[in-house]
């Protein structure tokens, strides 16, 4: 069974991280699997239209925009469920009477090139998950309880395999889906959480889905690896960190001030 | 939701500067912020940034019917999308002056001045030719978003390759990019859009390329679009300070002089991506 990249079914594409630092907004980022890409932006505690406001917490507004074609069903689904599953992580109540705004552009087409579509579009709603987070993260002025961090996990048909980050390379898939894990940190000891997941198969029972949460769990940890690792390059001028999987061989400064870590 | 408007001390500030022919990022009047273009891995996707502002452009083809009043062109349709990433004033599902503005005019550069050969475009006459998308996505907004886009959206055609097409009498055959390399769009011209800034002070010079206080601060705009070989596209200017003819004929030369440097570096990068693609002939 040979994967793209010649990865393990644990193994995700390699991830990039970027601080965009775009002009306006107050935090940005862009997130890759390998070639799929997302770049969120997050402006808030910002004002609020009075139709929207909400007297006892911030109003979350989430934007999905896709590379082409104006934003249609898709985005506007995508859009409500990236909205769902961030707002247990934010502390909505301590700014009320606001709007955080979180905008998020993928930057390759759903569907795009050979294989199956589906595959893509988990993996650009784990990317668009994960830079959302990191645009958070880069703001930095609305209080979090946890990090966000999503994967797409896949079931060959051919091998009845579960592999994680799927792409063209893997075939056809009978199941498929993106999970989602909170993940919050007490000093060294780091817990995850499942708060949403689009898993949908077409045969076998349920423990099919407890697999494929364990693995997917295994995955995000390794997200929640590299943002950790890249929150400490944060600010600091490099144009694109790209953070290997394994925690072993990642490569970041040594040089990092104290007084900018932050505590996640 | 419109942001506060400059300060009192910051205009006062400006145009002071202005008068002593000083910008506050330290440009010259008359020097264009240098553009950086990054190319993706498709064919027709790439972000240009001119200073702060930046511009993403993706172009796609696809084969339709045409319309049957035009039925030996191909279409070309630009769509911009701002979204509140570029800044908090610019509300989704409402466009505003600006938008409309800027909307015209890419209309007016890049359509309607006939940068792409349609008649190229068409597969079979009446039944089948290519429908050319191109999308902006307006990133980051920190003045002169018109010239950026202008920018991005040449090159991202000029980036792009359409899938080869086959016509045997009435048969048409689409091969794959793994089958026979895909053929660049037939370009005529490369036009560039230039915008100066005036000022309600007379005494303040024209500067090229405005930053976003500059812009909002300027009492007027013009936009020139033409291309290296001095063509004139478009000039537009809408409303603000009446001038003089001497100074529009100044500007226009500085526009020129402008175009050819742009267009040198935009293809010395084109070149640069081109030799970096693995582009294997059999």
């Amino acid at each position: 069974m040979s994967r793209s990249y010649g990865r393990q079914p644990h193994e995700l594409r390699a991830i990039q991280i970027t601080f965009d630092g775009l002009a306006r907004v107050d935090g940005s980022a862009r997130f890759s699997f390998g070639p799929i890409s997302a770049l969120s932006s997050v402006s808030g505690p910002i004002e609020v239209r009075l139709a929207s406001e909400n007297a006892s917490q911030a109003t979350l507004e989430v934007l999905v925009r896709p590379l082409s074609n104006v934003p249609a069903t898709e985005a506007k689904a995508l859009a409500a469920t990236v909205r769902g599953l961030l707002t247990p992580s934010l502390i909505l109540a301590s700014n009320p009477r606001t709007l955080v705004q979180i905008v998020a552009q993928a930057l390759v087409s759903l569907g795009s090139g050979p294989g199956p579509k589906s595959a893509n579009a988990n993996a650009v709603t784990a990317a668009v998950v994960n830079a959302s987070t990191l645009a958070l993260l880069n703001a930095g002025s609305i209080p979090m309880r946890g990090v966000t961090c999503a994967v797409a996990v896949g079931r060959r048909k051919d091998t009845g395999a579960l592999v994680v980050d799927p792409d063209e390379g893997d075939g056809v898939l009978d199941a498929d889906g993106c999970f989602a894990f909170m993940f919050t940190r007490n000093g060294q000891d780091v817990q995850a959480r499942c708060v949403w997941t689009n898993w949908k198969q077409s045969a076998g029972g349920e423990s099919v889905l407890s697999e494929a949460r364990e693995l997917a769990s295994r995955a995000a940890g390794n997200v929640y690896d590299a943002i950790h690792a890249s929150v400490e390059v944060m600010g600091k001028a490099k144009p694109g960190a790209v953070f290997p999987v394994h925690k072993e061989d990642a490569t970041v400064e040594e040089e990092v001030n104290d007084n900018d870590k932050m505590e996640i | 939701m419109r942001p506060p408007s400059p300060s009192i001390p910051e205009k006062d500030f400006l145009y002071t500067s202005l008068k002593e022919s000083l910008r506050l990022d330290g440009r010259l009047p008359m020097e264009l912020r240098t553009p950086t273009l990054t190319f993706g891995d498709d064919l027709g996707w790439v972000e240009c940034s001119l200073g702060k502002t930046r511009v993403l452009a993706q172009v796609e083809g696809k084969m339709v019917k045409p319309p049957p009043e035009r039925p030996y062109e191909g279409i070309i349709t630009i769509h911009p999308e701002i979204s509140p990433m570029a800044s908090s004033e610019y509300e989704p599902g409402r466009p505003s002056d600006e938008e409309v503005t800027i909307t015209r005019m890419l209309d007016k550069v890049l359509k309607r001045s006939d940068a792409v050969d349609k008649e190229s475009l068409c597969i079979l006459a009446g039944q089948r030719v290519w429908h050319i998308r191109l999308t902006l996505h307006f990133l980051a907004v920190a003045g002169n978003m018109l010239d950026c886009a202008c920018l991005a959206g040449i090159v991202a055609l000029k980036h792009f390759r359409r899938p080869d097409v086959e016509v045997i009498g009435d048969e048409v055959t689409v091969h794959e990019p793994t089958e026979r390399a895909p053929i660049p769009l037939a370009i005529h011209h490369t036009p560039f859009c230039f915008t100066f800034a005036f000022f309600p002070d007379s005494t303040i010079p024209p500067v090229l390329d405005p930053s976003q206080l500059e812009q909002r601060l300027s009492a007027g705009l013009i936009s020139i679009a033409l291309n290296a070989q001095r063509e004139l596209c478009v000039l537009q200017k809408l409303g603000g300070v009446p001038l003089e003819p001497d100074e529009v004929l100044k500007i226009v030369a500085i526009a020129v002089q402008k175009a050819k440097e742009l267009n040198s570096i935009v293809d010395a990068r084109l070149r640069e991506d081109w030799e970096g693609r693995h582009v294997e002939v059999r």
